[in-house]
């Protein structure tokens, strides 16, 4: 009798632990199943939304093409401009990689960007040149064909033969590689069969393809040999300072950094369990594009004043003369400040210079020169078509005007404008108003947020 | 037999327990990580109070209030975010003994001595350059921990690269959590909460500090699975990724 009951037992165990252990399964199956629909219901709506997106910047497209008012043209534009931008964020969100995107990406931002600059060419009173319209009759032609490649891919999700889930594991990865390949070849077909002869588009623009292969202007000529760098860097940092320079292997993409550059690795001396200070300098001209010295900071000694003295001399030693202090940030305990280049009573806000300076020793342990470099060049300012007073016309009379000046600001597509800044106060908070010193253009507007941290321009 | 029942049962209660344990670590996190994570926050934005408290107001603030003045024992009330009156009276003895305007109300100058920062200005509160440092923060710190120092700025930068260029998405937000663009997203680590070093890289590349020269890709060479990657050109090689185009 014993025995029997003995024996009884581990098969009864064995099936509690059967049920239990499916139970378990099923909840999680469940689960999955649950959290499966709803991504795909979410891809879905994305996708429909985008789909009607396009929709709406083929037809806007079309209309802006034929009207001739140029009220109606900006309506119009800025439709496209906006429903162009929902397009290209929906389709970056899209479960397909990215490579397959990258060109249909990009024509997107390009739609919506020359909408943009079309805008503002419409704003400025100007009718659209042959050429723009070309351009946007081409624009309308792609739009065309990535619509009815949408309406394909529509009609496999229609079919049921489509559905957006290839966040799945790897088991059923028959199925996934089916609908991977239906939604990734159809938009890579697109990407492939449309976009390879996409054209370049020029126009005064952040995304135009004239700003993106843009060279820098502020490095001279001179090549400098990887020794000859060695000793700028030594330089720069100061001979005491260096125990070992290393430099970081370069790929054999020259031409693609921005600016090309040996990059380095300092170990500093007699300084104990200290990270290593890094270095760029440039290929041509040799000049020290940014140092970051990531050292602990011990105890806060020195007061912004002090500190701000510091990086203006560290700029004159640097041979930077000219420099006017803009603006600051606290780091920790540490300062970064912002110097802007004047060229005789303009002040270019292009030209810019980062120097981060410790606050226990006033030690410089950081510096970013890239913009300065890019952009600073000997410049023609032309003299101001309008005086101080003609300008101030232009801003609003209840806006609190503390201080003008002459600036060279950057503006759409790295253009450079000469105009006259206006800071002050409005509604009870910070703004800068920037009025085109040759037309009295109103060409922006920033807001300035002060918190603790520092100020901060929008 | 009855060593063998034994041995049966405790391997399927094993089984059961290390299943359920096994769940609850990969679905529900630990409250000590939501807790550090919380503190690193509080790093970040200083517990900010967003506005004036007085009788009748609640909220994440007022607990702040409370629990400052609980520990230093001017409250001996439970914390529960409702200003009371054993809030009021708490916060008119706190008053009373730090020679402010004794009248009950937290404003600016009460935040300040109970050591909060306050957010004077309502109107510019939306604007805030700290969530994007805390987000970027979190992207280098699930990318590249272990990296040096420049390796993070220069993850950091490429995520900024990104934004700048017509093929990505045109906002920090997007750029990460773009489907399959960065593995700390689709693994989670994303969600750790970051360190200082991170918080610092994230801060230095958003000023421009950018070791890669522009560039817009990088992959672990021993670990990288796409082909595709290979076909980038290599600009810079920093700690154990390249950086490319």
């Amino acid at each position: 009798m014993r025995h029997k009951y003995k024996k009884g037992l581990i098969p009864t165990f064995l099936i509690v632990a059967l049920v239990f252990t499916g139970a378990w399964g099923f909840t999680q199956y469940k689960i999955k199943r649950d959290y499966r629909t709803r991504l795909n219901s979410q891809y879905q709506r994305m996708f429909y939304d985008m789909k009607d997106n396009i929709e709406t910047v083929q037809t806007s497209l079309g209309k802006a093409l034929l009207s001739k008012s140029k009220e109606s043209n900006i309506l119009l534009l800025t439709q496209i401009y906006q429903q162009a931008y929902f397009a290209q964020e929906k389709l970056s969100q899209m479960p397909v990689k990215h490579k397959d995107l990258e060109k249909t990406s990009k024509f997107l931002n390009q739609v919506a960007d020359y909408s943009f600059a079309m805008i503002q060419n419409h704003v400025n009173g100007k009718d659209l040149s042959d050429k723009q319209r070309q351009n946007l009759f081409k624009l309308k032609d792609y739009t065309q064909n990535f619509s009815s490649e949408l309406q394909d891919i529509h009609d496999k999700i229609m079919k049921g033969r489509l559905n957006f889930n290839i966040v799945r594991r790897r088991e059923d990865s028959k199925l996934k590689k089916a609908n991977e390949d239906m939604l990734n070849t159809g938009l890579s077909k697109y990407e492939e069969d449309q976009m390879t002869q996409y054209p370049e588009l020029i126009y005064d623009g952040p995304f135009s393809d004239k700003v993106l292969n843009i060279k820098p202007k502020g490095l001279g000529d001179k090549e400098v040999s990887k020794e000859e760098a060695i000793e700028i860097v030594k330089d720069f940092l100061g001979d005491k300072k260096v125990t070992k320079v290393t430099a970081f292997e370069e790929g054999e993409n020259k031409k693609g950094a921005n600016i090309s550059a040996y990059t380095f690795s300092v170990s500093p001396k007699n300084k104990e369990k200290e990270q290593a200070i890094y270095i760029g300098v440039s290929k041509i001209g040799g000049k020290v594009i940014w140092m970051e010295n990531p050292r602990k900071i011990k105890k806060k000694e020195l007061s912004e004043k002090e500190a701000q003295k510091k990086a203006l001399e560290f700029l004159k030693e640097k041979g930077y003369e000219n420099m006017e202090p803009n603006y600051s940030l606290k780091y920790g305990d540490a300062n970064l400040f912002n110097y802007a280049y004047k060229d005789g009573e303009v002040t270019v806000y292009t030209d810019l210079i980062k120097v981060k300076v410790a606050l226990d020793d006033g030690e410089v342990i950081g510096y970013d020169a890239s913009k300065y470099l890019k952009s600073h060049h000997k410049r023609d300012i032309p003299k101001p078509e309008l005086t101080k007073e003609e300008a101030k016309e232009s801003v609003r009379q209840d806006f609190d005007i503390e201080n003008i000046r002459l600036t060279v600001i950057p503006s759409r597509g790295s253009k450079e404008v000469l105009c006259y800044e206006f800071s002050g106060k409005y509604m009870g908070s910070d703004y800068i108003v920037y009025i085109n010193a040759l037309n009295g253009r109103e060409e922006q507007i920033l807001q300035i947020i002060k918190d603790e941290d520092g100020t901060l321009m929008i | 037999m009855k060593r063998k029942v034994i041995l049966l049962v405790s391997i399927v209660t094993i089984i059961i327990f290390s299943s359920v344990a096994l769940y609850s670590q990969i679905y529900l996190k630990p409250e000590e990580t939501i807790n550090k994570e919380e503190k690193t926050r509080e790093v970040l934005t200083k517990a900010p109070i967003s506005k004036v408290l007085y009788w009748g107001a609640r909220g994440q603030d007022v607990i702040d209030v409370q629990s400052k003045l609980y520990r230093w024992g001017y409250y001996d009330g439970t914390v529960d975010g409702i200003y009371g009156a054993g809030t009021y009276r708490a916060v008119r003895r706190f008053q009373r003994k730090n020679g402010l305007t004794v009248d009950g109300i937290v404003g600016p100058k009460t935040a300040e001595a109970l050591g909060l920062s306050f957010k004077t200005k309502t109107s510019n509160r939306s604007v805030s350059r700290n969530d994007n440092v805390y987000l970027l923060a979190r992207a280098i710190h699930g990318e590249s921990r272990g990296e040096p120092y420049i390796g993070k700025v220069a993850v950091a930068a490429v995520v900024l690269n990104r934004v700048e260029h017509p093929s990505f998405p045109n906002s920090i937000a997007s750029v990460i959590y773009q489907p399959g663009a960065f593995t700390a997203v689709s693994d989670g680590q994303i969600n750790l909460p970051p360190d200082d070093e991170s918080v610092k890289a994230a801060r230095d590349a958003l000023n421009g500090w950018d070791p890669t020269y522009g560039c817009r890709y990088y992959w672990n060479p021993a670990t990288a699975t796409s082909r595709w990657i290979w076909s980038r050109k290599v600009v810079i090689k920093i700690g154990k990724h390249w950086f490319g185009n």
